[in-house]
C-alpha cells in the first residue's frame, strides 16, 4: 500500500506543476503572422525560397520573392504582347552603334530600407562577387560578355579595376564594355543576378544577411519575417523609388501540395495560386478565378541525329511532320500553344509560319525514300523522359500517332530527374524532351541552345552557318534586320535540319481570388506587385 | 535496499514518467508551446527511469553493449548513404539548364565536391561524428543541422500524437473484440480494423477533409497551429498503426486468455474487467511492444504523406526532396535521425520486454 501511495502522491505533484505551467505558458505564433488580412495577399510561394541572395539564386520561388524585394538597373516591361526593358535604378541608358558599349546614368533618389543610398558601386560589388568563383553562382556566365569578365572568373586577372565596368568620375553614370556586340545587354540586368548588392552586409552577417533582421532591399518591398519552410511576410516599402506599392503586406506561403493550396484557396485562406494540381483539371478550368498566361517557354524533342535512324535526314522530317501538335494540345486540356518552332511568341523573331507542318502523307513518303518502305526494317527505337504524368501522356499520345500515321512502333522509357538528366547526354535514348524557359526576353535564349557543341544541345547536331546566324543576330541592333537573321536561322534548324521537334509554348495556369486586382501576369512570369489591389 | 530500488523504479519513477509524458502530450495538444524545462523533467525521468530500471534489473553490461553496437551500425548506415550517393547517377548541380564546364566546377569546389573521395568521406564521418553535417547544398547558408533541428520537433510533435491515439484506440479495441470473440462486435471491430489498415493515407485524408472542412466546416484544411489543426492530421496518420495494435491486441489476447493463470483467476471470482485489463493485457503486449519500436522510429521522423497533404512544417519532405536535389549533406542528415531513432526505439523494446515478461532474460 505504501508504494501506491508514492504513486498518488507523485503524480498529484506532477499534474498540479505541469497544469501550472501550461497556464502561464504562451499559446503559439499565429498562422496569420498577426497580420490584417484585409490589408495582405496571401499567397502560394510553393516551395522554400532557397536563398535570398541575389547573386546567388536560380530558381523561380526565389526569384519572384527577389522581384518583390530588390531592383536593378533595368525591369521588363510588358506591353501589348512584347517584352521590353525599361528604366529602374538606371534612369536611362545609351549605346554606341556597334553594341559594344553601354552608358547607364543612374538614379540619385533610390534608398535600401535603411535609408543607405543606392550607388553605383554597389552594382560593381555585385558584379565581382558574380564573378568570383568562390561565390558560386550559376549566372557568372551571364557577365562573361563584359570586357575581361571571363578572365577574372577563370583567374587569369587578378584585378577587378580591368573588368570593363567603370563609374563615371561624377558616379552619376556607369560605363559597360563588351567584348563582342550584345543588343539585349540591358535585358541582362533586369535578372537578378546583376544586381546591386550591399557587400558590407555580406562582410558582417555572413550568410546570414539573408535573414530578415538583417536583409535590406530596395524593391517595392521590404522583408519582414522569413518563417523558414513555412512563410515569408514582405510588407510596403514606402521608401521605394518608383510607383509605390498599393497593398501593405504580402504573405508568401510555402504549400508544397497543389491540391492542398488548391483546398485553401477554395476555404479563402489564400489569394494566389501561380500553378494549379494536376488532379481536378477540367473543373479548375471552369472557375470564375482561372487565368491563362503565355509564358515564354517552349517544350520540344531533341533528336540524336548522331546514331540511326536519326542520323537521316528524311527520318528526321518524317517524324516531325507525323505529329499533329494540335491532337498532343487536346490531351494536355488544351491550354498550350502548338509550336512548329523553337521561338515561342512575344519576343522579336517570333514567326508561326516558319516550321514544318502536320502532314502524314508527305512524312509517310519521306520514310519510304528514307529506306523503310517496309515497316518492320525501321530500328526499334526509344523516347525518353523524366517521369510526370504530364510528360508520360504528352509520349503516349506521340506513340499513339507515329503507329497511326507512320506505322512504326517507339518505346517510352522514363527516369528519375537527375537520373534522366545524365541519360540525355548518352545515346540510351534515340530522341527525349526536353523544354526551356527564356532567361532574359530575348530570341538568342532559344536561338543559341542549338549551337554547335552547346551546353544544352543534346541533339549532337551542329552547323557552322547556323552558329554565324546566331553571331550575326547578336551583334545586329536593328529590329527588322534581327527578325530576318533570326528567321533564317529558325527555316536551317525548324525546316531543313531538324535535330528537334517543338511540341508546345507554355501557357501558365493561375488561380488569381476575386478579392485580388491587378494581379501580376506576364510571360516571364515575374512577380512584379506594386500594382495589386485587394478590393473589400 | 535492492527490493526498495526496484520497486522505486518500478512504482514510482516509471509511472512518474509516463504521467509527466501524457501531461506534456496533453498540454501540446491544445496548442500550447512546451517550455524546454518541461521537456528536460520528461526526458530525465524517461531517461532515469530506463537508466535505474537498467542497474536494478542487471541490465547494464548488456545495455552498454547495445549502445556499443548501435555507434556500429550508425557507422554502417552513414556509410553505405555515403556510398550510395555518389553510385547513383546525376549530382547536386545537374540541372536542367546545364552549368558551364568552368562554371559547375567553381560550384563544386565551393562545396568541395571536387575533392578526392576518401577525404569527402573523412570530412563527412568527423563531421558527422562531431555533429556537423555542413551546409544544405539547395538552402544556401542553412546547416544540415539547424534545417533538422527546425523540422524535427514538429514531425515529432505529429508523430508522438498519432501514436498515442494509435495506442488509445488500439488496444481498448484489440481487447474489446477479443473479449467479445467470435461475436458480431469481434466481427465489426475487426472490419474496422482492417479497413484502416488497407485505406491510403491520402484517400483517408481527402476524405476527410471532404466532410470536415468543406461539409461541416469544423476544421481547416491545412497548417499546423493549434488543436484544430492537430485533429485531422493526427487521426490520419495515427489510424492505420491504431488497427495494426488492435489486430496484435485481439490475436495475443485470445492466447492468454486460454492460459491457466487466467483460468484460476476467474476461478477466484475476479471481476472480468479486471482480469482483462490487469492480468490478460499486461502478458498481451509483447507483439504490440515490438511493432512499436519501428513505428516510433516511422512516425516521429516524419510522415511524408501526412505532412505533404496538410501542409505541415515537418521533417518528413526532406527525405523525398534532398534525394531528389542530391542534397548529400542534408539526406545524410534524415538518415541519421531516423536511423538513431529507430535503433533506440528497437533497444527501448527489448528492454521493455523484460518488463512486460519477466521470463525474457536479456545476455
Amino acid at each position: 500500500m505504501k508504494q501506491i501511495r508514492y504513486t498518488k502522491s507523485i503524480s498529484t505533484i506532477l499534474v498540479l506543476a505541469l497544469s501550472a505551467i501550461a497556464i502561464s505558458c504562451t499559446r503559439k505564433g499565429k498562422v496569420d503572422y498577426d497580420l490584417n488580412i484585409d490589408e495582405t495577399l496571401r499567397w502560394n510561394i510553393v516551395s522554400e525560397p532557397p536563398t535570398l541572395d541575389s547573386t546567388l539564386s536560380n530558381d523561380t520561388t526565389s526569384g519572384r520573392v527577389l522581384d518583390a524585394l530588390m531592383a536593378g538597373l533595368t525591369r521588363y516591361s510588358f506591353k501589348d504582347g512584347e517584352v521590353s526593358t525599361e528604366p529602374s535604378l538606371a534612369s536611362s541608358w545609351q549605346v554606341t552603334p556597334d553594341q559594344k558599349t553601354f552608358t547607364f546614368t543612374l538614379r540619385s533618389d533610390a534608398k535600401w530600407t535603411d535609408g543607405v543610398p543606392f550607388t553605383g558601386q554597389q552594382v560593381i560589388d555585385g558584379w565581382k562577387r558574380l564573378l568570383t568563383k568562390k561565390t558560386g553562382s550559376e549566372y557568372a556566365n551571364f557577365l562573361f560578355n563584359v570586357k575581361n569578365a571571363q578572365d577574372f572568373y577563370e583567374g587569369k586577372i587578378t584585378d577587378f579595376a580591368q573588368v570593363g565596368i567603370k563609374l563615371s568620375d561624377d558616379k552619376q553614370k556607369l560605363i559597360v564594355q563588351l567584348e563582342q556586340s550584345q543588343s539585349y545587354f540591358p535585358s541582362l540586368l533586369a535578372h537578378q543576378a546583376t544586381y546591386p548588392i550591399r557587400i558590407d552586409l555580406i562582410e558582417k552577417f555572413g550568410d546570414k544577411y539573408t535573414e530578415a533582421a538583417n536583409y535590406q532591399s530596395l524593391g517595392p518591398y521590404k522583408l519582414k519575417i522569413w518563417d523558414h519552410d513555412k512563410a515569408v511576410v514582405l510588407e510596403r516599402n514606402d521608401g521605394y523609388f518608383g510607383k509605390k506599392a498599393k497593398t501593405k503586406y504580402i504573405l508568401g506561403r510555402v504549400v508544397g501540395e497543389a491540391s492542398t493550396a488548391l483546398n485553401m484557396f477554395k476555404k479563402g485562406e489564400l489569394d494566389a495560386l501561380d500553378t494549379i494540381p494536376k488532379v481536378e483539371t477540367e473543373s479548375i478550368r471552369q472557375m470564375k478565378e482561372y487565368r491563362l498566361q503565355p509564358s515564354l517557354a517552349v517544350y520540344y524533342y531533341e533528336l540524336h541525329t548522331n546514331v540511326k535512324p536519326f542520323d537521316d535526314l528524311r527520318v528526321r522530317k518524317a517524324i516531325n511532320m507525323a505529329i499533329d501538335r494540335e491532337e498532343i494540345n487536346k490531351v494536355v486540356g488544351g491550354t498550350k500553344i502548338p509550336a512548329y518552332n523553337i521561338v515561342p511568341p512575344g519576343l522579336v523573331g517570333h514567326d508561326a509560319s516558319i516550321g514544318l507542318k502536320f502532314n502524314a502523307a508527305a512524312a509517310r513518303k519521306l520514310l519510304d525514300e528514307a529506306g523503310y518502305k517496309d515497316r518492320s526494317t525501321f530500328p526499334h527505337i526509344k523516347l525518353g523522359l523524366n517521369t510526370d504524368e504530364n510528360h508520360q501522356r504528352i509520349a503516349e499520345n506521340v506513340q499513339a500517332q507515329l503507329k497511326r500515321n507512320l506505322g512504326i512502333e517507339i518505346e517510352i522509357l522514363n527516369e528519375e530527374w537527375k537520373t534522366y538528366l545524365k541519360a540525355t547526354g548518352t545515346n540510351k535514348y534515340n530522341f527525349h524532351r526536353f523544354a526551356w524557359v527564356g532567361d532574359y526576353p530575348d530570341a538568342d535564349t532559344f536561338i543559341n541552345l542549338f549551337v554547335t557543341n552547346g551546353g544544352n544541345n543534346k541533339t549532337r547536331w551542329g552547323s557552322a552557318k547556323y552558329d554565324e546566324l546566331v553571331k550575326k543576330g547578336l551583334s545586329e541592333g536593328d529590329k527588322e534586320k534581327r527578325k530576318q537573321i533570326y528567321g533564317q536561322a529558325m527555316r536551317l534548324l525548324n525546316e531543313e535540319e531538324v535535330p528537334v521537334i517543338p511540341i508546345y509554348y507554355y501557357r501558365d495556369e493561375y488561380l488569381i481570388s476575386n478579392r485580388v486586382k491587378n494581379y501580376p501576369l506576364n510571360m516571364m512570369f515575374k512577380f512584379y506587385p506594386e500594382d495589386i489591389e485587394l478590393v473589400k | 535496499m535492492k527490493e526498495f530500488a526496484k520497486n522505486f523504479t518500478k512504482k514510482v519513477v516509471g509511472p512518474a514518467a509516463v504521467i509527466a509524458f501524457l501531461i506534456s502530450i496533453v498540454v501540446s495538444f491544445a496548442g500550447f508551446e512546451i517550455p524546454s524545462a518541461v521537456i528536460y523533467v520528461d526526458a530525465g525521468l524517461i531517461v532515469g527511469f530506463f537508466a535505474l530500471y537498467t542497474i536494478t534489473e542487471g541490465l547494464g553490461a548488456y545495455v552498454l553493449r547495445r549502445l556499443g553496437q548501435t555507434v556500429f551500425v550508425i557507422w554502417v548506415i552513414a556509410t553505405l548513404t555515403f556510398v550510395l550517393l555518389r553510385i547513383i547517377p546525376g549530382g547536386p548541380f545537374d540541372q536542367e539548364k546545364a552549368l558551364a564546364p568552368e562554371i559547375k566546377q567553381a560550384i563544386e569546389a565551393k562545396y568541395g565536391l571536387n575533392d578526392p573521395l576518401a577525404l569527402q568521406y573523412w570530412h563527412y564521418i568527423s563531421g558527422a561524428a562531431t555533429g556537423h553535417l555542413g551546409y544544405s547544398y539547395k538552402y544556401v547558408g542553412r546547416e544540415v543541422s539547424e534545417i533538422v533541428s527546425e523540422s524535427f520537433p514538429v514531425s515529432f510533435q505529429l508523430g508522438m500524437f498519432a501514436m498515442v491515439l494509435s495506442f488509445l484506440i488500439g488496444i481498448p479495441a484489440g481487447v474489446f473484440a477479443a473479449s467479445h470473440h467470435n461475436t458480431w462486435k469481434d466481427s465489426l471491430t475487426m472490419i474496422g480494423a482492417i479497413s484502416s489498415v488497407s485505406l491510403p493515407s491520402f484517400l483517408v485524408a481527402a476524405i476527410m477533409i471532404t466532410i470536415f472542412c468543406f461539409g461541416l466546416d469544423w476544421l481547416p484544411v491545412a497548417l499546423w497551429d493549434g488543436p484544430s489543426y492537430y485533429i485531422l492530421p493526427v487521426v490520419v496518420l495515427g489510424l492505420r498503426p491504431a488497427a495494426i495494435i488492435a489486430r496484435l491486441t485481439r490475436a495475443s489476447v485470445l492466447e492468454v486468455i486460454q492460459s491457466d493463470f487466467i483460468r484460476t483467476a476467474r476461478a477466484k471470482g475476479l471481476a472480468e474487467q479486471i482480469i482483462l485489463y490487469k492480468h490478460v493485457l499486461k502478458n498481451s503486449l509483447i507483439p504490440v511492444i515490438t511493432f512499436a519500436g519501428p513505428m516510433a522510429a516511422e512516425l516521429l521522423s516524419g510522415a511524408f504523406i501526412v505532412e505533404h497533404i496538410f501542409n505541415i512544417p515537418g521533417m518528413g519532405k526532406h527525405f523525398i526532396q534532398s534525394v531528389t536535389n542530391r542534397d548529400y549533406p542534408l539526406v545524410i542528415g534524415v538518415t541519421l535521425v531516423f536511423a538513431t531513432l529507430l535503433v533506440f526505439a528497437n533497444l527501448i523494446v527489448d528492454i521493455l520486454y523484460t518488463y512486460f515478461d519477466p521470463r525474457i532474460k536479456l545476455s
